[in-house]
């Protein structure tokens, strides 16, 4: 009497349905795989988008930063432009310069605006505004510009464009700020014409209110209308980025990134990797208020006029350097 | 590398929607009532993307449909209307039955120094007088030779249909803002100053007290302080006004002396009762004087509110700020007003 088939059958049975299941398995990662890509493409195609000439020729920096979860400091130079409608991306003025201070053992961040008209030595070129550095040699030379003046190391930049600030804060619902003073300009520069030039009227009154992006443009924009000039302009930077900040603590990520990245493509530029982004991300959404200092070197500056003849201002290096090892203790260059 | 990056921040971000609160908030584009709703006595005026809403007891009506505005102001009896017509490039004072009909523009939207804009009217408590601001007056600006365009305060007599300026603005500091009669005492003005103080220099906004009859000014807040947005109780006695604190806009009120004088030390704004903290925009008194509305930022909307206050000597809030609108995102940058 046979009874192999009685207990053969079984056993090739099991074999069977447990093929299948690892065939099953195997399907579901790869499908949830490819969803996750699919899902991600618009975030990797803007991190794909950086230039080639962010790497870091000149910089005085460490080959590899630390990474953003560590206790160590990080230093994120922000960069915009809001001439870069009219003219060849990377060849524009940086009209604004952030350093963006994160430091994770006391889970603080500190804004350091940097004076566009700031006369400083550029590698490779002679003194100028510390704005025309990234219309010369983009990312890397205005990285290692900073480095070489301010001692402070930079770890990552991030490029954003005028079109690319009105996203955000749209992306994000705009943003809730208490306006200083009231912004009237009869000649604010209306890029967003059919032609990128001509001016247009510009009034935003002062108080709390909620600005969509094309209004928060005009208020970090507008310099006709206040004293202050460029440390005014500084100063509501930071205010519209902490209100950023503020707006997405709420947020749900998974949704959020890959939209942010699809309106940013060709707006932002970044040389933060996938992971890198993530985290940073994380890390602001946990901050409160209390945990940014903002910081500014108008008092270490005076007026003057460069031997070209252009409006600049000068910097008491000395005293510069005693306020930035106050900021950053000893996370500074030699 | 990058696909494994990829998949690494899937990972990461499957476990933060695990603790997200959600979506950021959105405007939904209409203003949503609470489901307790608050009964508004009289007639409370405000606006939600430039559009004129009503509140009266539960009932919210729309105004002047298809008008874009801001800044709407009432008279005392409630009859007659005043607001900022919006337009392209400019603005101006426009008056209006209580129904929204029968409009009448006041000022001009350009003139020969340019398009102008006018903003922030106020009746006086006898409705016969109307302050506001405008750039009128300015020198004409272009890119090649800027000039300053602030706004100074300017007023107008309904009898006579004349408007003349009152406060010259200080150039390049955005100018006044916030103008208001003192009820009972229309020869007294009070507005906002904005200036820069301090070293180094920040932006610095002072109540200002002015006799309309002699043209004279006093602070009645320090400089190096942001305080604004001042609004008087229909008696005359107090100032309902904004403090900018550090992060945050609080609500207080603060008496007044019934005559001008010389600039009172220590100010009025340092002896001021704090009656709600937070982002607060845009305060106003009830017509009788038991409460004040505002604006108040909350989870990422600007709503109404109404607290309750009491009169003794001094103002007291009395109880808990009632929500009259909910995620309504509105118009904090547009005055409120109410009338009986």
């Amino acid at each position: 009497m046979n009874h192999s088939g009685a207990t053969g059958v079984p056993q090739r049975t099991g074999l069977r349905r447990a093929h299948w299941l690892v065939f099953g398995g195997v399907l579901l990662v790869l499908a949830l795989v490819g969803g996750a890509l699919l899902y991600l493409s618009p975030v990797l195609a803007l991190l794909d988008n950086h230039s080639p000439a962010a790497g870091k020729p000149g910089s005085a920096t460490v080959a590899t930063p630390p990474p953003l979860d560590s206790k160590q400091r990080i230093n994120i130079l922000l960069l915009g432009s809001d001439n870069d409608q009219k003219f060849k991306q990377d060849a524009v003025l940086s009209q604004t310069m952030i350093v963006v201070s994160i430091d994770p053992s006391r889970h603080q961040v500190t804004l350091l605006s940097l004076p566009r008209d700031l006369w400083v030595e550029i590698p490779g070129y002679q003194s100028a505004k510390i704005d025309l550095a990234y219309a010369k040699g983009g990312a890397p030379l205005a990285r290692a510009t900073v480095e070489k003046a301010f001692k402070v190391p930079i770890h990552y930049y991030a490029w954003i464009g005028l079109n690319g600030l009105v996203r955000v804060v749209d992306r994000v619902g705009g943003v809730d700020v208490d306006v200083l003073h009231p912004v009237l300009d009869d000649n604010y520069p209306n890029d967003f014409s059919a032609s990128g030039y001509g001016t247009e009227r510009v009034y935003l009154s002062a108080g709390p209110q909620h600005l969509d992006g094309r209004h928060t443009l005009q208020y970090v924009r507008s310099r006709h209308g206040d004293l202050l000039s460029d440390l005014g302009r500084s100063i509501r930077q930071q205010q519209v980025l902490l209100a950023i900040q503020q707006r997405t603590v709420g947020m749900d990520l998974v949704t959020a990134l890959p939209t942010f990245a699809r309106d940013l493509n060709g707006h932002l530029k970044t040389d933060l990797d996938l992971v890198r982004l993530t985290q940073l991300a994380l890390f602001m959404r946990g901050l409160h208020a209390g945990d940014v200092h903002q910081a500014f070197l108008t008092p270490y500056v005076r007026d003057a006029v460069s031997p070209d003849g252009q409006q600049i201002l000068l910097a008491d290096w000395p005293a510069i350097r005693t306020y930035l090892h106050q900021l950053f203790g000893g996370d500074l260059l030699p | 590398m990058r696909r494994a990056a990829a998949i690494l921040l899937m990972a990461l971000l499957t476990l933060t929607a695990c603790t997200s609160n959600g979506a950021a908030p959105r405007d939904p584009g209409k203003v949503v009532l609470p489901v307790k709703q608050v009964s508004i006595p009289g007639r409370l005026y405000a606006t939600k993307g430039r559009t004129l809403y009503r509140f009266s007891g539960t009932h919210l009506t729309r105004l002047l449909v298809g008008t874009r505005l801001k800044d709407p102001a009432v008279t005392r009896d409630g009859a007659r209307l005043a607001f900022a017509q919006l337009q392209d490039q400019s603005s101006t004072i426009v008056l209006a039955d209580a129904g929204g009909q029968n409009l009448q523009s006041i000022t001009a939207a350009s003139g020969p120094d340019g398009a102008l804009w006018a903003f922030a009217p106020r009746y006086s408590d006898d409705g016969q007088q109307i302050v506001y601001l405008t750039d009128r007056g300015k020198q004409r600006s272009s890119p090649q030779n800027l000039q300053p365009n602030d706004l100074g305060v300017w007023r107008y007599e309904v009898s006579r249909g004349l408007s003349r300026q009152i406060v010259a603005p200080i150039p390049y500091t955005g100018g006044e803002s916030d103008p208001g009669l003192r009820p009972g005492v229309s020869e007294q003005l009070l507005y906002t100053t904005y200036l820069y103080g301090g070293s180094p220099p920040q932006a610095v906004a002072r109540l200002t007290w002015m006799s309309t009859r002699t043209g004279a000014i006093v602070y009645l807040s320090p400089d190096g302080a942001r305080n604004f947005q001042p609004a008087f109780s229909p008696d005359g006695r107090f100032v309902a006004f904004v403090h900018a604190g550090s992060g945050s806009d609080d609500l207080y009120v603060m008496p007044l002396g019934a005559t001008f004088t010389r600039e009172p030390r220590p100010y009025p704004t340092d002896g001021a009762v704090l009656l709600e903290s937070g982002m607060v925009s845009q305060p106003v008194w009830a017509p009788d004087g038991s409460a004040i509305a505002f604006l108040k930022l909350v989870n990422g909307s600007f709503d109404l509110f109404i607290q309750q206050v009491a009169i003794s000597g001094a103002v007291q809030a009395t109880g808990q700020a009632q929500a009259v609108t909910h995620g309504s995102f509105l118009d904090a940058d547009s005055r409120l007003a109410w009338s009986p």
